[in-house]
Parts: C-alpha cells; sequence; structure tokens
C-alpha cells in the first residue's frame, strides 16, 4: 500500500521533524511511504487570500504529484481540508475534471484519521509521559470531524489527558490573518495559552503546526519558557 | 400599489432580472405556483419536545421555566376564588379590570373589585381569557377582538389568564391549525405570551418585568 | 448609520484595550455561548430543522418577487397599505411624509435595525417629530448618541455604571446602581411615552406571505405596546423579510430565540394584520408597510444570495472569537460580527469596507451555529476574492502572495528559496531558538515570538537521508 506523505509547507519550512515523525508513524504501522519530490503547497494560503486562479493552478499540481499513490496522508487538518472540502466543492466544483479531485479527496487522510481510522492501529512507537492537553485546530475540527482520533492516538501512547477550556477555539492563527490582524490575533493566541494554563498540562499538543506556531510564539513571549508544545505525531513518534 | 417613483417596479424588475426572468410583475402562473406552495402548509421537522407523554405536566414545566405561575381549579365558579388568594399571595390589590366575558362570575363574593372594560395605564391587574395555549412552549395565544382587548394582557403589571383544558394544543403548528378552522382568517393582533415580561440589555443580567407585566398566573378550568 | 468600517483595524486595537468592552464581552460570551448550547440541546431535530429553514428560505429567495407581491396583497386586502422603497433616503422620505400627512409629533419606536441602516430616527428628527426608542437597550443608546453593536443586545458593551450616569443625566432622579431598580425607573419613564405618542414605528423580523401579516419578537412587551396603542402603525422592513406561510414561522421561531439569547421562546410574538377592526378598543387606525430594497436586491441571484436567509439571530457573533475581542463597534456600521462582515460590504461598498471579510481566520464557528445554514465563512471568502479581482488590498500583501503562489508552482526555485529562508531564520532565532521581530511581520512579532525553523528543510533532509540509503 504505497502512502504518500504530504509533508505541508510549514512543516517542510520550520519543523522537518514533524514529517520525520510522520513516516515513523506510518512505517511502524505497516505502510510503505513516498514523498513525491516536487510538492511545495496544498494552495490554501492564496485561496483564503481571494487568490483563486492560483490556488487552483496549485491543486492541479497536487494532483499531479499525487496520482499515483493509493493514498496520501497530511499532518495537516487545514490541508487535508483544503483538498477534501474545498477542492471538491469550490475550486472544482463545475471543473470538467472534478472526478479526478474526488477520487484525491477520497484516498486523503487527515494522519490522525488515517492511522486510527484506516490503519486501526492499536499501538504508537512511544510513551508519554505527564499531563497533554489539546488544541483542536479549526479545519480539523469542524470540516474533517477530527475530534477523537488524535486522543485515542495520545492515550495508546499512555498520555495522561486533561481538557483545556475552549479547547476548540480558534487559537488566532488564520494563515495570514495572524499578519494582517495581529494585534486581534495575539488577543485569541493570548485567550488560547490562559486555557492552556487553566488545564495545568506540562504539554499542548495539536494536529496543525501554524496554530502550534502561534501558541508557541505567545507562550514564550509570555515567558513561558516550560510548557512542551508538540504536534502529535511528534510525541507518538518518540525521538526518531 | 403602485409607488410614486415607480419602486414597486424597480424593485420587482431587479429581483426577476437577477434570477433571468422578464418584466416587473410576477405572472399569473408564477403567482400560482406561490400559492400552491402557501396553500400546501408544509410544515418543517418536529423535535420530541412536541409530543411530551404528559402534555399537562409539560406544559406546567415549561410555564415555571418562563416564571408564569399556574393553579388548577375545578370549575369556572371557583375561578374568582383562586383569583384572590393569588392577589393575597402576592399582597396585590384586590381590583382587577376583566374581559366581559368573564362578567358573570362572583367576583364581590370573593373580594375582588372588577371593572369590565380595557386596561389603562394604571391598573394594576389584567384578567383575560386565550383562545389557546400551546404545551411545547407554555405560550398563551390571545386573539384581538372587540370585547377582548389586548391591553388587559400588556399594561398592567399583573396579568391572569384563564385557560380551558380542553383549549391546551401541542404545538404552534396546531394552534394556527385552530385558527385557522375556528375563525379563518387572522385577527387583527395574533398574540403568544410566553410568561412574564423581561430584558437582559444592562449587563446580560436578567429583570423580569420591562414593559409588560411582571407577572402572569394562569388558572386552568376543566 | 454613518458608515466607519474604514477604521476597522484601528477601532479595533482601540477595543482591544477597552476595560469596560472587555468585561461586557466576557460577560456576554458566556451568557449567549452557554444559553444557545443549553436550549438547542432540547431539541433532538435542531440540524433537520436547521436544513429545513434553509430550503425554505432559499425556496422564497427563489421566487422573491412573487412572495413580495402576495403579501402586498394580503396586506392591502386587509387595511394596510404598502409603500415601496428603492433607497434608505425614499425609506425615510416615506415615513416623514407618513408623519406629516397626519399632524404626527411624537412617535415610539421598537428595535429596527433596517431603521439604523437609513438614518430613519435623524431623518424625523430633522422634520420636528421626536422619536423615543422603547426597546431598553436602544433607549439607552439613545440617551448615550451612540449606535448599537449588536443585532439582539444593542448596548451589551456598556456597563450598568455607565447606564446609570445616562440615566441621572436624562431622568433627573437619582443615580441607582441595582439593576431591577434601574429598569424599573426606565419602564415608568417610558410608559408615559408610550400612552402619548401619535405614531408607533416598528420592524419586522418576518412578514407573511400567506396573510399580509407583520410580525415583531420581544421579549420586553415593547413593540407590542409601540404597535396597539397609537393611531398610525408604520412597520419598517427589509424585502428578504418575507416568508411564505404560518407553518414557516412555526418552524423559524423553533431557531430563533434558541439561537439568539438561548430562550426557548421569547415572550411576545405579535402577528399584526391590519388595521383596527370595526369595534375594536385596540389597534391602530392606520397600518403603512415600508418595503425596503436598499441593496438588498444586489444580493439576489449573486455569489451572497444565502446571505439573504438570515434572521437576525446574532448567533455568528455570539460565537465569533474575533468579534467576542473587539465588540460590535468596531465593524463600523449596523451589523457586526460575521453577517456584517458580509452585509457591509454589499450594502456600502467593499472599498469602504475591506477590512471586515478580511476580520475572520475561518474557524468556521459562525458556519456551525447559524440556524438557516449560511456559510459565512465561504462568502467572506468569495469577497476577498472580489477584492482580489478588483486589486484592493494594499501592495504588499497582493505581491506577497503572488510571489509564494509564483514560488509554489516552480519546486526547484521554491526549494532553493525555502533552503535559504529555513537557515536564515533559523539563525535570527539564537540559542533562544526564538525570533523577536521580523522585517514585514510586524504584524506578527509585535505580541509573539517567532519559533525559530530547525535550519533545513523537510525536503533537503529526506533527499540526504535518502541518498545514504
Amino acid at each position: 500500500m504505497k502512502v504518500g506523505l504530504f509533508v505541508t509547507c510549514l512543516v517542510d519550512l520550520v519543523r522537518p521533524g514533524i514529517g520525520f515523525a510522520t513516516i515513523r508513524l506510518l512505517e511502524a504501522a505497516g505502510c510503505e511511504v513516498v514523498v513525491p519530490e516536487g510538492q511545495t503547497c496544498c494552495g490554501q494560503p492564496g485561496y483564503n487570500s481571494g487568490a483563486r486562479e492560483a490556488s487552483i493552478a496549485l491543486a492541479r499540481k497536487v494532483l499531479r504529484e499525487f496520482r499515483d499513490c493509493d493514498y496520501v496522508v497530511a499532518p495537516s487538518g487545514s490541508c487535508s481540508g483544503q483538498v477534501k472540502v474545498h477542492y471538491v466543492e469550490d475550486l472544482f466544483r463545475d471543473a470538467p475534471d472534478r472526478a479526478e479531485f474526488v477520487a484525491l479527496a477520497a484516498k486523503w487522510h487527515e494522519l490522525s484519521d488515517f492511522l486510527v481510522n484506516v490503519l486501526k492501529v492499536t499501538t504508537v512507537p512511544a510513551c508519554i509521559a505527564g499531563n497533554v492537553t489539546y488544541h483542536d485546530s479549526c479545519a480539523g475540527l469542524r470540516e474533517l470531524g477530527v475530534k477523537a482520533q488524535p486522543r485515542a492516538l495520545l492515550a495508546m501512547a499512555g498520555a495522561s489527558l486533561t481538557e483545556m477550556p475552549d479547547c476548540e477555539k480558534c487559537c488566532g492563527f488564520g494563515g495570514t490573518f495572524s499578519v494582517k490582524l495581529g494585534e486581534i490575533s495575539t488577543r485569541m493566541a493570548a485567550n488560547k495559552c490562559e486555557g492552556i494554563h487553566a488545564s495545568g498540562a506540562g504539554i499542548v499538543a495539536g494536529g496543525d503546526l501554524g496554530c502550534l506556531l502561534n501558541i508557541e510564539g505567545r507562550l514564550r513571549r509570555e515567558g513561558d519558557h516550560a510548557t512542551r508544545v508538540a504536534h502529535f505525531a511528534e510525541l507518538l513518534a518518540g525521538e526518531g | 400599489m403602485a409607488s410614486p417613483m415607480g419602486s414597486r417596479e424597480k424593485i420587482l424588475g431587479r429581483i426577476r432580472a437577477a434570477q433571468g426572468r422578464a418584466g416587473a410583475e410576477p405572472t399569473p402562473a408564477e403567482l400560482a405556483q406561490v400559492r400552491d406552495q402557501i396553500a400546501s402548509r408544509e410544515r418543517g421537522p418536529l423535535p420530541s419536545i412536541a409530543a411530551p407523554a404528559d402534555p399537562i405536566a409539560h406544559f406546567k414545566a415549561e410555564c415555571a421555566r418562563l416564571g408564569t405561575t399556574f393553579a388548577d381549579v375545578d370549575s369556572m365558579d371557583a375561578v374568582p376564588g383562586e383569583v384572590k388568594r393569588y392577589l393575597d399571595s402576592g399582597a396585590l390589590e384586590a381590583a382587577i379590570v376583566a374581559w366581559p366575558a368573564f362578567a358573570g362570575l362572583d367576583w364581590a363574593g370573593a373580594g375582588i373589585a372588577c371593572e369590565f372594560r380595557p386596561a389603562h395605564g394604571d391598573d394594576r391587574t389584567g384578567l383575560t381569557g386565550c383562545f389557546c395555549a400551546i404545551v411545547e412552549t407554555g405560550t398563551l395565544l390571545l386573539l384581538s377582538a372587540p370585547e377582548e382587548p389586548k391591553v388587559n394582557a400588556l399594561l398592567p403589571e399583573t396579568h391572569v389568564a384563564v385557560l380551558r383544558r380542553e383549549r391546551l394544543v401541542s404545538t404552534m403548528e396546531a394552534a394556527f391549525a385552530l385558527l385557522r378552522t375556528e375563525r379563518g382568517e387572522l385577527p387583527r393582533a395574533t398574540y403568544f405570551v410566553s410568561g412574564p415580561s423581561r430584558t437582559a440589555d444592562i449587563e446580560q443580567t436578567i429583570v423580569i418585568g420591562a414593559h409588560g407585566p411582571y407577572r402572569v398566573h394562569v388558572v386552568l378550568v376543566p | 448609520m454613518e458608515v466607519r468600517s474604514m477604521f476597522f483595524k484601528q477601532s479595533a486595537s482601540m477595543k482591544l484595550d477597552d476595560p469596560v468592552l472587555q468585561a461586557a464581552m466576557k460577560r456576554a460570551k458566556g451568557k449567549f455561548v452557554d444559553g444557545r448550547a443549553k436550549a438547542v440541546a432540547d431539541v433532538d431535530a435542531w440540524e433537520a430543522i436547521r436544513a429545513h429553514a434553509a430550503r425554505l428560505r432559499d425556496r422564497t429567495i427563489a421566487n422573491l418577487d412573487a412572495y413580495l407581491v402576495e403579501f402586498e396583497r394580503n396586506a392591502v386586502r386587509r387595511g394596510a397599505q404598502v409603500h415601496w422603497a428603492d433607497s434608505a433616503e425614499e425609506a425615510c422620505a416615506i415615513l416623514v411624509k407618513i408623519a406629516a400627512d397626519n399632524g404626527v409629533r411624537t412617535v415610539t419606536k421598537s428595535k429596527s435595525m433596517v431603521s439604523e441602516e437609513v438614518n430613519l430616527n435623524e431623518r424625523l428628527e430633522a422634520a420636528g417629530v421626536t422619536v423615543v426608542e422603547t426597546d431598553l437597550g436602544e433607549y439607552i443608546l439613545q440617551l448615550a448618541k451612540e449606535p448599537p453593536s449588536h443585532i439582539v443586545a444593542p448596548a451589551v458593551h456598556k456597563s450598568k455604571e455607565q447606564v446609570a450616569d445616562l440615566f441621572v443625566a436624562a431622568h433627573g432622579k437619582p443615580r441607582l446602581t441595582d439593576i431591577p431598580a434601574m429598569t424599573a425607573e426606565a419602564r415608568s419613564e417610558l410608559r408615559r411615552h408610550f400612552l402619548g405618542a401619535d405614531m408607533g414605528i416598528s420592524g419586522a423580523n418576518f412578514v407573511i406571505a400567506e396573510t399580509g401579516t407583520t410580525l415583531t419578537v420581544t421579549n420586553e412587551g415593547n413593540a407590542d405596546l409601540v404597535t396597539t396603542i397609537p393611531r398610525i402603525h408604520c412597520v419598517i422592513t427589509g424585502i428578504e423579510k418575507v416568508i411564505p406561510t404560518l407553518e414557516d414561522f412555526a418552524t423559524l421561531i423553533r431557531l430563533l430565540p434558541r439561537s439568539a439569547t438561548g430562550q426557548s421562546i421569547a415572550n411576545y410574538l405579535t402577528l399584526t394584520t391590519g388595521v383596527k377592526a370595526p369595534g375594536e378598543t385596540d389597534g391602530p387606525e392606520q397600518m403603512h408597510i415600508v418595503l425596503v430594497d436598499a441593496g438588498r436586491t444586489r444580493l439576489v441571484g449573486s455569489d451572497m444570495q444565502e446571505m439573504l436567509r438570515c434572521i437576525r439571530c446574532g448567533a455568528c457573533m455570539n460565537h465569533c472569537p474575533v468579534y467576542q475581542n473587539v465588540g460590535g463597534h468596531a465593524y463600523g456600521w449596523v451589523y457586526p460580527g460575521p453577517m456584517g462582515s458580509i452585509l457591509t460590504p454589499a450594502y456600502v461598498g467593499l472599498e469602504n469596507a475591506g477590512d471586515l471579510p478580511n476580520a475572520s481566520t475561518f474557524c468556521g464557528e459562525c458556519a456551525v451555529v447559524c440556524p438557516v445554514q449560511i456559510p459565512l465563512p465561504d462568502l467572506m471568502r468569495k469577497l476577498r476574492e472580489q477584492q482580489f479581482d478588483r486589486k484592493l488590498r494594499p501592495f504588499g500583501e497582493r505581491f506577497g502572495i503572488a510571489a509564494w503562489s509564483f514560488a509554489a508552482r516552480r519546486p526547484a526555485l521554491y526549494s532553493a528559496l525555502t533552503r535559504i529562508a529555513a537557515r536564515v531564520a533559523s539563525w535570527l532565532g539564537g540559542r533562544d531558538k526564538l525570533i523577536h521581530k521580523l522585517p514585514g511581520l510586524d504584524g506578527w512579532t509585535q505580541g509573539r515570538d517567532v519559533p525559530a525553523p530547525s535550519g533545513k528543510t523537510f525536503r533537503e533532509l529526506y533527499r540526504q537521508a535518502k541518498g545514504k540509503r
């Protein structure tokens, strides 16, 4: 079973470790992982900024690059939502080759959903010590229904999960929003950090690097250098 | 009805043009289609709370949630006595304005000064009947009529409503169906009342008794 | 209402630092969000009712002209006069004329957002008519000379201390700080206006085609006093408020109060059909219904058409994390929050309200709670597309997106650029691995650090690792 890894632009640029952790998790579950060479971006930043033509072009590029995979897995709810929801229901809704995008969407999975609902794993490589609280990234939650899956995986790793108040509330990242309306974004991040501190957990996990960078950036600016901020893939795969 | 600047035609024309239809008036066929759709009286989905196992208990529970108080009496003759009891329990003056329909009851005997007229701004308690009541939400339905002034339920601080048990219906849909059957058309005012008036406009703190009554008391008769 | 949406960013900035507003928004969020959740939990058919409501609104809009004509026919048959107002100015002119023709000196008014759109109060006052707002929140704002900041709870931004000060100045009575006492004082002040008004102006939550009925949904009872006591009743409402039948109202009223305030039903649902009947003591002698367009027909048949489903519940703004943090005034016009981000550009022009559709992370919560399933984030995105096509965004933004898209389509170039960026950013992060300031990213770095990249890109590391095997 050939699983294509869509590493995402943020992971590629900022935290490659998440990509390698993803590969470790998939291989531990018995997958053959391929990483299509020229991949760059799913097109969401341009799409959400109103640059429709550019995002259509990038989507066609993604389709070409991942055509030969049986599955495509991404450690990101927002990229996965872009492909599974926005490609099909908006960008290519009236396109002659819509069926190809429907097929791409069907074989595309956000990582935790793939592990839990497709591979049906019951173990994960690492053990997690300490309290973990989970931030539900918006696209994963509301577009794809990712909620129970990462929690189930963290439990398999032995993590003790404490929910923060308003775990489903937007952290304020929103892509370019975080820069365009930075003051509001910062306040939303600060609200999220308040929730994290209220949970008492030493680790905050999530499934989208954009959110995690936003949260970590605010924690550190507030003087909190202790709370660990990690993608669940990093926690579940352990040090590799 | 044409307006001086032809705005009606402009507005209708723009709507039609935006939807690929010519002209500035709906065609007879389009109007007929709309009338057919209206006549179908299609209902939306009903939740389970629209069909409770014990309607009276559900109605009482909804009244309680709204702050409407409730009393059960054996007959219409017992109503004045219950109203006196209610007024005394709240240290309220034993003087009311009521709909003329209740003139035949023994108010004097119960110790209540009762006038049968529309309420004025300084009347403290108003007594009305109601057309029906809705179980799902604890709501009273009052219809305007010459001898049934709505102001009696609205201006005074206290509203007492006499409700006949057989006039309890399950839902608003059922209330509209009953209204159509018994009256044909809606009267000028169709007035659904659910509890005493309230506002939360200052710091989102709920205060009972905004412009309408502070108190609503339902007397259920067989 | 004057348009100030072009100052959204600055206004939002001030609101973030306004302690009274922040306390008010915190209070409101708990009430509205928790209230709605509890109320919705009682309704097991909630999603089915939402879907039905969305369809019935769409069906009505698809035949909007015919439903409006049918409404007009029935309203006129029952004794009302129906007026059509193309523009905001015309809506005001119609009502000013009705007042003048009938020697009206005082008007009591129940809440109408359309009247805010068209500046009705100002126009009536200029014509020598005294207008008294009777919804407690609107009354407070009238005293404060401020616009509403929420469509259901217009004075949500005010503290009780601020209200107490307003009442002292207006009523001349000793200052109160107890909320029930303040409400009682407002009640008695307004009572004499209710009873003495020549004309009552109300909005309409819906108008019903089947019966020619206009209706209000309130908790205070003010709309009923406004529409029953004066000899003339005028309704001002948008053309999109028409619904086909009484049954449709029964469906929508299961959704509206729960979505708005968490109530299973609002205290007073008053359906008004025509004028005082012979022998009746209650009720107006004249009824005028003003159907207002003022930009609504532009939405028909457009990308934004779904916005016309809106039943004005306020759930979207109550649940929007951006609105929760900045309040309604920052949006600069009548409608705040997600629905305001769509209606404001639609009605006052995208060039005047450009930041509004950008004031969203597309978290999607508004779409989840909208009782008529309006895809609010998708509509905001379409407005962003319009801005992009019309080159309305700042050059820096447009260039950034263009450069990104250009590079992302060229893997070799992208790879080279990202390798450089990863190294530079990693170096900037220093030992802390945190970047405190980045040119061009001030919006981020004013309040947050940037966790530094690890220094090499995934693609180059993967290629290296593959090479070793």
